[in-house]
């Protein structure tokens, strides 16, 4: 398989899967979209692997693995931040005495404010593994230009 | 780490994307590596060696010593 046949076939699985985003929003049935961005995982990258003159070194495979080490390192302490929070609700169990007004235990956060949650995780990963990317590309000279 | 692959490369009349595609990886990565933007592993620094027929220390030096002029 060419190089521009495998973009162009991303470009297909990507806008199938926008399809059925919006197909899954419709009939409100979030599996149908889960599967299928397995599913388009899965086949971008069988695809990928039978491209011919895509030519994958160690620079590259270096790019890569720094930039996706570097959004791990910041993601995860991100991350556990939020978590701890959630985590707390489940402690929130008062072990001594309290004076004053009684206390109410923190809100459970709703199922919308979740998404919204997700949502952000989901995008501060997908910039910072862009930016990252972008970084050791440059550091790496990906944009490097000489006079031949 | 300093590096004569350009010298090498003039002397044998290749071009960055010859010596790429000989040795198997990117053109910009040989800019990259003659640039000394990246340090190329030991098994890409003996192919480099071994395709011009000369030891990995005729190419690639360690340190900030100039680079010397290559055995005619």
């Amino acid at each position: 398989m060419k190089k521009n046949t495998f973009y162009l076939l991303t470009g297909c699985i990507a806008v199938a899967l926008l399809a059925i985003l919006w197909y899954s929003v419709e009939v409100y049935r979030p599996p149908f979209v889960e599967i299928a961005f397995v599913v388009a995982i899965l086949l971008v990258y069988l695809a990928r692997r039978r491209v011919e003159d895509l030519i994958e070194d160690e620079r590259s495979i270096k790019i890569t693995e720094q930039a996706m080490v570097r959004t791990f390192q910041v993601f995860w302490v991100v991350f556990a931040a939020f978590s701890i929070g959630a985590v707390m609700q489940i402690l929130h169990v008062p072990s001594f005495p309290r004076f004053g007004p009684p206390e109410r235990p923190p809100e459970i956060l709703p199922l919308r404010s979740l998404g919204y949650l997700q949502l952000g995780l989901l995008c501060l990963m997908i910039f910072l593994y862009v930016g990252f990317r972008i970084y050791y590309a440059r550091k790496y000279g990906e944009w490097e230009t000489d006079e031949e | 780490m300093r590096n004569k692959i350009k010298v090498y490369r003039a002397m044998h009349d290749l071009t960055q994307e010859d010596l790429a595609k000989k040795i198997g990886v990117t053109r910009q990565t040989i800019l990259a590596i003659e640039k000394g933007r990246y340090v190329p592993s030991l098994d890409l620094a003996f192919r480099i060696a071994r395709h011009f027929g000369v030891n990995v220390e005729e190419i690639f030096t360690y340190g900030e010593e100039p680079s010397q002029s290559p055995p005619a």
